[in-house]
């Protein structure tokens, strides 16, 4: 199991954050990305020793600063049931090489198609490029 | 090679981060950077005054910036250990 899997399942779950400065953040998780920068709501932030308190509707932490996340225990099971479906997915396709392969000549056969027909994808990728 | 770490999962692991703390818990998962998913952890505190301190934490991901060492737990050793009377200093924080 992936521990941004686990985070992305945490979303909406309470949650405790400690930074590398020793300051920790106590609020819900709204969203969180590849890097683990996360968003959380209705948040009390502690200063390092415990003594100052601050609280805060919402706030961004970036990632880099995090040490660590405590979540609540039952969302480790809840994870576990979207990593099951998506294994099962792979098996389906049969793997990436046997699909490519399947797609390889219908894809050629558009290609064909499309230069043969009145602006094709190509004049048409041609004409977009200064734009950009 | 951090799929060395794959023979670790599901298994007791103590993990010793850089601030100079050790989590003892069951390793469920990790990615190329070094997170950790440790379940039903807890915290050692070392003290040379009274013994060591189990402070009961739950479900932790640990950001792989701070690890230090990850190591595997002799389960049957760890149990026949007697924490209370264990006195030590406890670890500082990695200098960088």
């Amino acid at each position: 199991m992936l521990p941004l899997s686990l985070l992305r399942t945490a979303q909406n779950h309470p949650m405790l954050v400690e930074l590398k400065n020793g300051e920790t953040y106590n609020g819900h998780l709204v969203s969180c990305d590849n890097w683990m920068n996360i968003n959380l709501r209705e948040v009390i932030c502690t200063s390092r020793d415990g003594d100052k308190f601050w609280r805060m509707p919402e706030c961004y932490i970036r990632g880099s600063t995090i040490k660590y996340l405590r979540i609540p225990d039952e969302v480790i099971d809840m994870v576990k049931e979207e990593t099951a479906v998506k294994n099962r997915g792979r098996e389906n396709k049969g793997g990436r090489g046997g699909q490519n392969q399947r797609n390889r000549p219908a894809a050629r056969g558009n290609f064909g198609g499309n230069r043969g027909a009145k602006g094709g994808n190509v004049g048409k990728f041609q004409k977009n490029k200064p734009k950009q | 090679m951090a799929t060395d770490l794959d023979s670790f999962v599901n298994h007791t692991v103590s993990i010793i981060t850089s601030d100079g703390r050790n989590f003892i818990g069951t390793l469920k998962g990790f990615d190329q950077t070094i997170n950790i998913i440790l379940d039903e952890s807890h915290e050692r505190v070392y003290s040379t005054t009274t013994g060591v301190e189990q402070v009961m934490l739950g479900l932790h991901i640990i950001r792989g910036d701070n690890v230090a060492i990850v190591g595997l737990v002799d389960e049957d050793l760890d149990n026949r250990l007697n924490l209370s009377s264990i006195k030590a200093e406890p670890l500082n924080p990695v200098l960088h």
